[in-house]
Formats: structure tokens, sequence, C-alpha cells
């Protein structure tokens, strides 16, 4: 451990010497020397124990015993105003809890021989993150030396904090992620149950025409169910890789070959027109990500198209991306829904009546997007119809591993 | 093609650890005039094809114990030549790959359709039973014809040119209509184990044989895509999807 009553050095004595602004250096060391020393050597031993202090747990109380014992005045009281709390040693007669906080607010600094009272503020750069308030003998230098310290020792504390939230929720998520996973294998137990009875009713043949409408429900929501936990699936699959992307090379006319295989059962009402520019288009980015992005966009043309009417793939080179649209007839998205239409579990008035989902959907093709520095929109009106659009780099921008 | 009832029943041993799946599978099987018998596990599933004789197996592979993919591949070295399909979840993609990859005949997706289910049953069963065909014996499949002791292709009686290579790969996928086959497969078979990776370069190979071969090949009805695994060629065309035949 290290020793406090250690002479300073040379250089430092000197500089004290300075700032005391006192008398001769040869002359025997000034009462107001003696105090700069003392005070030097208390600041070092508050530096050198706040650094000991667990940077998980709260500092304000440790930091105000801390000031009260190691610069012997009555008493101490520290504010936090990012936690709202306030921390005292020693006597206090009048709660100092409007007094830190308007010092915090209003930034108001003083030293007052009458009552004692040394206000400061603590700054972390131009930002006041609270206030201290010691009563007793201090320096002015010195009280503003040790709000530094504790501001110093919070924010440290806050940052540790910080990184533990963004832990916990990243945990969190992580929980969600296979809470869902799991929700969804055990439904297709179920499902696949389901299924097979009322099938197996509807393939004996001698229903009332109630009974089939009945039994037809049956299968038609079971359908349905099934489609939503595989779209909960597909969800909790996209995070559990943390969208981190891979870059790979990707064959635009194979990908899409793949997604409109994979929803053949959802694309049976809607016609399919794949239109690529041409054989051979291709990009770097990821293929998990951009067969969610794709999926869901033909997916919701499968959903939305007015039956009979044709759902259009297209993709084409720009000039440094590949841009994707998916084109289908239904109802017009209104323009105040073309940016929210792509958050989470926003489902726009014009579709919630009409189709069943999650809301999960599009804000999954956002991100895919957008995790490979892409972006998606939306035009949709009467004429034309919706068109649901991504652009995506032709080589992978920045942060993408390859 | 009429069902009698003279033909025996085609015995079905079914292994998976759910009883409510089991039991769903059962009743409609046994009606339709399969023969079940059932198994908990994949190690019970083992010991029973030594002690009886089955048809075909639907294998669950997520199950305690060995699991489905471990069974697959210990069934396929006990009956190398006993017809075997798995039950996936729909998401299982690389898992449906190396199903077939091991060995599998097919795989069926829950929640399936019992319709699809007993399709894919009897057309595992009948290729199964089906003798060994000759090498050199034509194939034909809706309008399309092949003469493998010319490597002459011909759609409607129209003769279609096909390079070498899109001739072999015609060739292996009719030989295994009805199956998928993954593009590992495909690409072993016609280029050999080092191009197994080659994805792109087959799809490319594929495209040029659908504008040959199909009528429009970005709706295929001869050579399916089989999403995230490989390509399936159509058994048989459903029937309405062939031109009028001329009345006879």
């Amino acid at each position: 451990m290290m020793n406090f009553r250690r002479v300073l050095p040379a250089g430092r004595r000197r500089e004290t010497l300075a700032q005391g602004g006192a008398s001769a250096p040869t002359a025997p060391p000034a009462p107001a020397v003696a105090q700069s020393q003392l005070d030097a050597e208390r600041l070092c031993r508050l530096i050198h124990e706040t650094t000991k202090l667990d940077p998980h747990r709260k500092p304000g109380h440790q930091l105000a015993f801390l000031v009260r014992s190691i610069f012997q005045v009555e008493s101490v009281a520290i504010f936090d105003a990012d936690l709202h709390e306030v921390y005292q040693s020693g006597e206090w007669f009048d709660d100092p809890q409007n007094m830190l906080q308007n010092i915090s607010t209003f930034e108001t600094v003083s030293d007052d021989p009458e009552t004692g009272l040394s206000r400061r503020v603590l700054h972390m750069g131009q930002l006041s993150i609270g206030a201290l308030v010691i009563r007793g003998e201090t320096r002015g230098q010195i009280a503003t030396a040790i709000a530094s310290v504790v501001a110093i020792t919070f924010d440290r504390y806050h940052s540790f904090a910080n990184e533990s939230r963004t832990e916990i929720a990243r945990q969190t998520e992580q929980l969600r992620t296979t809470v869902l996973d799991s929700l969804a294998h055990a439904y297709k137990t179920p499902l696949t149950v389901i299924r097979a009875a009322s099938e197996g009713l509807s393939a004996r043949g001698s229903l009332s025409l109630e009974q089939a409408e009945l039994v037809a429900q049956i299968e038609e929501q079971t359908a349905l169910l099934n489609r939503l936990t595989t779209s909960l699936l597909r969800t909790a699959r996209l995070q559990a890789s943390e969208m981190i992307p891979h870059a790979e090379k990707v064959e635009v006319a194979s990908l899409v070959e793949d997604v409109v295989a994979s929803l053949r059962d959802q694309l049976a009402k809607v016609s399919v027109r794949v239109e690529i520019a041409r054989d051979d288009l291709s990009l770097r980015c990821d293929r998990g990500l951009l067969v969610a992005l794709l999926t869901q966009y033909v997916d919701n043309a499968a959903k939305y198209g007015a039956p009979g009417t044709a759902a259009t793939i297209h993709a084409e080179d720009g000039d440094s991306e590949v841009i994707f649209s998916v084109h289908s007839k239904g109802p017009v998205i209104p323009p105040a829904d073309f940016e929210r239409i792509f958050d989470r579990y926003y489902r726009s008035s014009a579709s919630s009546n009409k189709a069943p989902g999650t809301g999960i959907g599009l804000s999954i093709a956002k991100r895919a997007a957008q995790a490979q520095g892409g972006h998606v929109w939306v035009t949709s009106d009467l004429q034309k119809g919706t068109t649901f659009y991504a652009s995506l780099p032709i080589t992978p921008q920045g942060g993408i591993r390859t | 093609m009429t069902a009698s009832s003279s033909i025996p029943a085609i015995r079905v041993l079914l292994v998976d650890d759910e009883p409510a799946i089991r039991r769903a599978l059962r009743t409609p099987l046994n009606e339709m005039g399969f023969q079940t018998t059932e198994a908990v596990r994949g190690e019970d599933a083992l010991h029973l094809v030594q002690t009886q004789t089955f048809d075909v197996v639907l294998l669950d592979v997520n199950m305690p114990g060995i699991g489905g993919m471990k069974t697959l591949v210990r069934l396929r070295a006990l009956a190398p030549r006993l017809p075997i399909l798995m039950l996936t979840v729909v998401d299982g993609e690389e898992e449906k790959v190396e199903a077939l990859e091991n060995g599998a005949d097919d795989y069926i997706t829950k929640p399936f359709s019992i319709r699809e289910c007993v399709a894919r049953l009897r057309s595992a069963v009948r290729r199964a039973q089906t003798p060994e065909r000759n090498e050199d014996a034509p194939i034909a499949i809706g309008e399309i014809q092949v003469l493998p002791t010319r490597r002459a292709v011909s759609k409607a009686g129209q003769s279609i040119h096909l390079t070498r290579k899109q001739y072999d790969i015609l060739y292996y996928l009719m030989t295994h209509a009805g199956r998928a086959v993954t593009y590992g497969k495909l690409l072993t078979a016609v280029w050999g184990p080092d191009y197994r990776q080659e994805v792109d370069y087959l799809r490319t190979f594929v495209r040029q044989l659908r504008k040959k071969i199909e009528d429009d090949p970005s709706d295929p009805k001869y050579l399916l895509t089989d999403a995230y695994v490989g390509y399936r060629f159509a058994e048989q065309l459903v029937e309405n999807d062939v031109p009028d035949a001329p009345a006879s």
C-alpha cells in the first residue's frame, strides 16, 4: 500500500509553493504551504481510495464518507442527477436535496465563508451530472478538485452500469428468441395432429354441407396458424444469428427460384412472374438475410394480392446496388403508413382487417436490408398497385464479415 | 390406378416420440390400407427392423435418445433398400439435405397433409419394388422422352438438342423421378465429387435445360425446384397440365 505521508517530489513541491504564493524558498514551510501540502496528500489519498471502489456498486455513499473523513470536514452531500439520488455524510440540519438539485440545474458554484459551504457542480465534459456541497474548512481549489474526482467516479460507475444493462438486454433478447423457437417447434405437433384429424374427417366424404363447411374452417385456420408459427420460427432464427451478415456471392435468379418454390402453397391464389434483368445478375451479400427479406415480400404479396392477380418479382442492378421489388395488386397502403409499415408490430389499418399477421415480418425485411447497408421502401396506389422495394449494395459495405 | 384389397397392405414402421403424432397417423393410414407398427425411439426402430419386415419407414428427425439422423444412418446400414421417409419441421432445410445425403428417400414437412404423406409413402414403396431398370430402356414422363442408347431427347415428338452436361442432368433426374435430389448428389453424379459445392454452376445449367424442356421456364412442370435442397423431377404430370391428347 502506498504511503501518503511520503514527502512530495521536489518539482511537485515547488508547484505547490508557487500556488501558495508565499514566502521565499529557503524559509521554513509557512502555514499556507503546509496546508497546501496536506491538501495535495489528501487529494491523492481520495483518488487512490476511489480507484479501489467496486465499479458495480453505486459509489455515492462511499464517496461522501471518503471526502468527509479524508478532508476532516463537518459534512458532505453529493447529488447524482442521473439516478436522482442524494448521498450524505455527517450532520445536515436541513435536507440538502433542494440545494443540491439547484446547484446541479443552475450550475451555481460558490464558496460562502459565513456558512462554510462550498457548492460545486459535477461536470462531465460540458454536462452537469450532479452536485457536491461541503461544509467545513476547505479551499475553493480543493473543493473543485474533489468535485472532479467525484464526477469521474460517477461516470465510471455509469458506464459500467450501461455496459451491464446492454449485456442484460442482449441476454433477455436471447432468452426471448429461445422461448420463441421452442414454442414454435412445440406448436408443430398439435398442428400436425389437427390437420391430420380434420383431413381424415373430410376424406370420409359422408359429411353434410354444414359439417363440411365446419371442417373446412378448421383446415383453413390450421393452415393459418401454421404460417404464423413458421414466420415466428423464421424470426427467432434470424434474431438468434443476431443479424451479423456473412457476405458471399449470391446469384439472384437461383435465390428467387428458391424463395418462390418454398412459398408454393401460399402462392396458390396468385400467379408469380419473375423478371430478372439478366441471368447472371449476382451480388455479394448475406444469403440468409436476403432470403428472409424476399420471403417476407413475396409472402406479403401472396397474402394481400387479390386472387387471380399476379405477383411480380423484379431484380435489376443499378450503379452500385441491386434493386429488388415485389409488386402485387391488393389493398392500397396509405402514404402515411409507408414508413411505419416497416416498424415492428405496426399493422396498417388497410391490412389489419384483410389478412392475419404478426406485424413482425416487414420489420425483419427492413432489418435484413439495413444490416447489410441497404434500405427498403414501398409505393402503393390504386392504379399501380403496391410495390415493396429493397436496395442492397452489390458489394458489402464496411463492417460486414466476408 | 385403383387400389384393390387383393394387394397386400403396405407395412409402415412409424417412428416418432410424440404419441399424438403416432395416433394421428395410425387411424388414417390403417383406414387407407396400411398396416402400421409403432416405435417411440430410434433404438426401438433398429430392433424392430431386425425382427420384422417393413415396406417403408416414417422416421421423425427430432427424438430423444440417438435421434432420427443416427437412426437413419444405422437403418440404412441394416437395410440398404428399405425406403425411409423423414419427418421434419419446416425450417429444417439443412436437416433435409443431411437426411437425403444420409440415405433418406424423401422427407415430409410437419404439419403435413395426410394425402401427401400417403402419396409419398406409396411412391417410395413403388420405387423400391420396381425391378432395377435397364439403363438403356427409354424413359417417358409427360411429353418428355429420353432414348439413352442415342442420348436423344424429345418433347411431344419434337427432338430437343441438349449439350452433354444438360443431357446428363436430365437423365439423372429422370431416372430418379419423384425423388428430391440434393445439389451435392447431382453435382457429384454429373461432374464428380470435386464439384459438389458448385451450386451456382449447376443452377446455370438447369436454367438452360428448363428453357429447352419447359413450356414456361419460370413456372416449371417437369424439372421442379425443391427449395434450398435441390431438384425433383416430376414423377408424372397432373392431368390438366398435359395438353389435350389427340382424340382416340
